[in-house]
């Protein structure tokens, strides 16, 4: 049965969750060696798909 | 109950945002992070080429750069860098961009359209820069030997056909 009390408590320790991953994200680019150029690799692999 | 499902869905979409912003806020932070680098890495431009000795003197014979994969491209403004690649042809050096012709190259590539507007620009090879002028061929039997030097040095598809008709863009780094 849908519970909508539940699910909102459901939904802010999400939010926190992602804003955790977002935090971790950035600090992982920034400082770990490597993280930014497998973002980077990644992401022209996708652009370069799409220009074609 | 069609409430109840209305914001179930509403809640699914919220989900799929928020896990989407984790990648772009990757991509986002890697290019932040590269526009403070001296020197592009991949995709991302830099900031400006500052590092390595400056060319002065006589035009280089620039058949070295059949040797070189990738050079990095710097325009005065504005003032960033991107990797690309090169080709010499009867002793003049060439670069080139693909993509031109379809709306998310044009957007991805910006630099082609800057260097026609202002072609004041700084290669860096090899570690060492070099001060050039920029200037845009659209046309002309030059393209013939210009497009089968990039097709042996790169396996490209490039040809005088496709440089005429605007999907990819060349220019000569002249002397400044």
């Amino acid at each position: 049965m849908w519970d909508p009390d539940s699910a909102d408590h459901l939904m802010k320790y999400f939010y926190w969750c992602i804003a955790a991953a977002l935090v971790v994200t950035v600090l992982a680019v920034l400082f770990i060696p490597g993280a930014d150029d497998f973002v980077e690799r990644t992401f022209q692999g996708y652009v370069g798909r799409a220009a074609r | 109950m069609e409430a109840a499902s209305r914001a179930l869905v509403t809640r699914a979409l919220i989900v799929i945002g928020c896990l989407l912003l984790i990648p772009i806020t990757a991509v986002l932070a890697a290019a932040a992070k590269q526009r403070f680098a001296d020197g592009p890495n991949r995709l991302f431009s830099s900031g400006p080429l500052v590092a390595g000795e400056l060319h002065s003197g006589p035009e280089p014979d620039w058949s070295f750069v059949d040797d070189v994969q990738t050079i990095e491209l710097q325009l005065l403004d504005p003032p960033r860098a991107r990797r690309i690649w090169t080709t010499e042809h009867d002793g003049r050096l060439y670069v080139w961009s693909g993509y031109m012709g379809t709306m998310v190259g044009r957007l991805w590539k910006r630099w082609p359209i800057q260097a026609e507007r202002d072609g004041r620009a700084v290669l860096r090879i090899d570690g060492k820069r070099y001060e050039r002028q920029l200037v845009r061929i659209e046309s002309g039997e030059i393209l013939d030997g210009i497009t089968d030097a990039i097709r042996d040095k790169y396996p490209s598809r490039l040809t005088r056909e496709s440089v005429e008709a605007g999907d990819s863009w060349v220019f000569e780094a002249a002397p400044r």
